[in-house]
C-alpha cells in the first residue's frame, strides 16, 4: 500500500511542479544576494542569510529558513489536504478501498507519502542552495558556529544533516492536521485552506504576550529552532520540545483521522 | 472496536499530550516555614553561588530613543531570551538568542568580550567603574543583587512556594517604605537548595502588572567547564577595542564634573573611581546621574519632549516610565545637561536636580583608568 502510494506520489507531475515552485523563492534570494552583494540588516533576515555572502555553503541553511515558515507547510497542506478528500473528490475513493486493505493502512500510506514529499522537497531546497550558494555567494569559510567558536567540517556536516531532519519533522503537525481534515471534508482546497487556517493562527497567538501560556502547544512554535543546532553548546531545548510538539500533533490528529475514517460511510 | 472506543482512545491521547507537560508544572512546590528574614540572608548569601541556565524576561518599559541609549530600549521593553553560564562574578557568559543569530557577553577577570553572529563582529572592553544596564543584568540573581542589595527586613514579607525551572522555589515580596521610591514592590522567589534568585517581578507603584519579569525556564546549580567560556576570533570577523563602553562610562571619566556628596537626602555611592557620574541611594530608591554633552543631551531633550506624557519640573522634562523615572536638565552655557534616572518619584528627581547645581567643576582630564 505504500509502495503504491509512494509510486503515485513520485509520478505526479504536480509533485515536482510543487517542489521547483517552493525552490525558486531561495533561488531568487540567492541570485538577488549574488548580484547585489547586500546582505539583511542583523536581526532583520532569516536565519543564516547573513552569513552566506562570506560563506556559501551556509546557504542551505539560509534556503530551509526561508521556506520553512510559509511555502512548505503551504506545500504540504495542499498535498496532505489532497490524500483523502483528492480521492473523495474525483470519485476514487470507492475503488480505492475495494482493494484488499485496511482503512488504517490507507491512511497510514498516505501520511508516509506525504512525508516522503517533505523530505524530497527539503533535499531539493538544501542541494541546489548548496550547488548555488558554492558557485555565486562567498567562498570564505566562516567555519564558526552562532557562538563564534570553529566547527570542524564534520560537525558541520552532521549539524546540517541534524538542521534538515528537525525541518522535515516540523512539517509532520500540519501534514497530520490536513490528513484529519482530508477525512473530514470532500474539497482538498478545504481540507488544505483548515490546516493553513491553523498555521496563520498558531502564528498570530506567538506575537501576542496575552497569549504566552499557550505558546508551547503552538504548531508553529518550535519551526525556527533548527538554528540551535548550531550554537554551541548546542541548545536541545527547544529541539527536543519541538521534537516532542510535533510527535504529539501526529498522535492526536492521526488518531482522530483514523477514528473518524475507519468508521466513514464511503459514497463517493 | 466501536467508534466511540477509537474516539475514547484519541481523547485520551489528547489529554495526554496536554497534560503530561501542565501536571509536570504543577507539581506541587516546597512548603517550608522559613522567615522572611531566613529568606532574604539565603538570598543575599547566594551571591558566589554558581549557576547556569535558559533565562526569559519581559520589560514593559517604552524609553525614549537617543543614539548612545538605543540598547536601553529592547532589554527594558521586549522579550530577552538568554543562556547563561556563571561561575563567579568575575568568569560568566551569557548569550542572547534570537531566531537569527545571538549576541554573547563574556566576562573573564577585568576584561569582557561581545560577539556578535550577524555582525561578525567582536568587541573587547574592561570593565567600566560605571556603565548602563546590558544583558547580563537582566539575569533573576543580578537584578535582585542590584534592587535587594540595601532592603531593610522589615521591609520584606513572604510569598507562598511556587515551582520554577522545575525547582522548588520560596517567595520573598519586598514593599519599600521610601516615600521618595517609586517602586511598588518587588516579588523574588529564590532556589530553596541554593538560595539563587530564580524569578524575579518589578512593580510601578500603582501598578498590578509588572513592569519587569525575569524567570528562569531552566535551571542547575554549580559551576561550568572552562570551555564554556573560552572564546577565540573566528576567520573573517572584526575586532574593536572602544577607548569607553558607553556613554556613562565616558562621562565618569572625562567629563569636568565632580556631583555632590548627597542630593535630595540621598548619599552617593561609596564605589571607588566614580567620578563624573554618581549613583544615589541604594535598593529601591536609586539615582543614577550623568552628564551628558550637548551632541547626546539635545536629541534626547527633543525626544523627550515629543513623548506625549512628558511632565515638565522646574529643572527640566521628565518622564515616568513604570518605575524608572528620567529628567534631564540643561547647563546654563550649553544644551549639555544632566541625565538623572531612577527609581524615584517626580518630585524627587526635580530636588535632585536641583543639588546637582552644587556639583563642582574640574578641569578637563585624560584618563587611563
Amino acid at each position: 500500500m505504500i509502495g503504491v502510494e509512494l509510486r503515485k506520489m513520485l509520478r505526479s507531475r504536480r509533485t515536482w511542479v510543487t517542489i521547483l515552485l517552493i525552490n525558486a523563492l531561495p533561488t531568487l534570494v540567492g541570485v538577488l544576494l549574488a548580484v547585489t552583494d547586500l546582505g539583511p540588516r542583523p536581526g532583520s533576515g532569516p536565519a543564516f542569510l547573513s552569513a552566506v555572502l562570506s560563506d556559501g555553503t551556509l546557504f542551505p541553511l539560509a534556503a530551509v529558513a526561508i521556506v520553512l515558515p510559509l511555502f512548505l507547510p503551504t506545500a504540504v497542506a495542499v498535498v496532505a489536504g489532497e490524500a483523502i478528500a483528492g480521492e473523495a473528490q474525483a470519485g476514487t475513493l470507492r475503488y480505492v478501498l475495494a482493494r484488499p486493505v485496511g482503512r488504517t493502512r490507507l491512511l497510514v500510506a498516505k501520511l508516509v507519502s506525504v512525508v516522503v514529499f517533505v523530505i524530497l522537497a527539503v533535499l531539493v531546497v538544501a542541494l541546489s542552495a548548496y550547488v548555488l550558494g558554492s558557485f555565486l555567494l562567498g567562498d570564505q569559510p566562516v567555519s564558526a558556529s552562532v557562538s563564534g567558536t570553529t566547527l570542524t567540517s564534520g560537525q558541520i556536516a552532521w549539524r546540517t544533516a541534524l538542521a534538515l531532519g528537525y525541518a522535515v519533522l516540523s512539517m509532520l503537525g500540519v501534514a497530520a492536521i490536513a490528513l484529519f481534515l482530508s477525512t473530514i471534508v470532500e474539497s482538498p482546497l478545504a481540507a488544505a485552506m483548515g490546516a493553513l487556517a491553523v498555521l496563520i493562527g498558531s502564528s498570530l497567538l506567538l506575537t501576542l504576550d496575552a497569549a504566552n501560556s499557550l505558546s508551547p502547544f503552538l504548531p508553529t512554535r518550535y519551526w525556527l529552532s533548527f538554528i540551535d543546532l548550531f550554537r554551541d553548546p548546542i541548545l536541545w531545548r527547544n529541539v527536543v520540545r519541538g521534537t516532542g510538539l510535533q510527535l504529539a500533533y501526529v498522535a492526536v490528529f492521526l488518531g482522530a483521522a483514523w477514528a473518524h475514517f475507519t468508521t466513514k460511510d464511503i459514497t463517493d | 472496536m466501536t467508534s466511540l472506543h477509537r474516539w475514547l482512545i484519541v481523547a485520551l491521547t489528547t489529554a495526554l499530550a496536554i497534560g503530561t507537560p501542565l501536571t509536570l508544572r504543577a507539581l506541587p512546590a516546597s512548603d517550608s516555614t522559613s522567615t522572611p528574614a531566613e529568606r532574604l540572608d539565603q538570598l543575599r548569601a547566594s551571591v558566589n553561588e554558581p549557576y547556569s541556565g535558559y533565562v526569559e524576561s519581559l520589560g514593559t518599559l517604552q524609553l525614549p530613543v537617543a543614539d548612545e541609549l538605543n540598547e536601553l530600549g529592547p532589554l527594558f521593553g521586549e522579550r530577552t531570551r538568554m543562556r547563561v553560564w556563571w561561575n563567579d562574578p568575575t568568569l560568566w557568559r551569557v548569550d542572547r538568542l534570537t531566531a537569527t543569530g545571538e549576541e554573547d557577553l563574556i566576562r573573564d577577570g577585568n576584561a569582557t568580550t561581545q560577539w556578535e553572529y550577524e555582525g561578525t563582529k567582536i568587541t573587547h572592553t574592561r570593565e567600566p567603574a560605571v556603565r548602563l544596564p546590558r544583558l547580563s543584568d537582566l539575569l533573576p540573581p543580578e537584578l535582585a543583587r542590584y534592587l535587594l542589595s540595601d532592603v531593610d527586613a522589615a521591609d520584606v514579607s513572604a510569598l507562598s512556594s511556587d515551582r520554577i525551572a522545575g525547582r522548588s522555589a520560596l517567595g520573598l515580596r519586598v514593599t519599600p517604605s521610601d516615600a521618595r521610591s517609586s517602586v511598588e514592590r518587588v516579588d523574588v522567589w529564590i532556589d530553596e537548595a541554593s538560595g539563587i534568585p530564580l524569578r524575579l517581578s518589578l512593580f510601578a507603584a500603582g501598578s498590578s502588572n509588572p513592569a519587569l519579569t525575569s524567570t528562569f525556564l531552566d535551571f542547575a546549580p554549580g559551576a561550568s567547564s572552562p570551555e564554556v567560556f573560552d572564546f577565540r576570533h573566528p576567520r573573517g570577523s572584526t575586532v574593536e577595542r572602544p577607548q569607553v563602553v558607553d556613554v556613562a562610562d565616558a562621562a565618569n571619566r572625562f567629563a569636568p564634573f565632580r556631583p555632590p556628596p548627597t542630593v535630595a537626602d540621598l548619599p552617593r555611592s561609596p564605589a571607588r573611581d566614580l567620578r563624573g557620574v554618581a549613583v544615589y541611594g541604594d535598593g529601591l530608591t536609586q539615582v543614577l546621574v550623568i552628564p551628558l554633552w550637548d551632541d547626546i543631551a539635545a536629541p534626547l531633550r527633543n525626544q523627550l519632549l515629543d513623548t506625549q506624557t512628558v511632565v515638565q519640573l522646574t529643572q527640566g522634562p521628565a518622564l515616568s516610565v513604570g518605575p524608572l523615572g528620567i529628567l534631564l536638565t540643561r547647563f546654563l552655557r550649553s544644551d549639555g545637561g544632566w541625565l538623572i534616572a531612577g527609581t524615584v518619584t517626580a518630585e524627587t528627581l526635580d530636588q535632585v536636580a536641583i543639588d546637582l547645581r552644587g556639583a563642582r567643576i574640574t578641569p578637563p582630564q585624560l584618563s587611563n583608568s
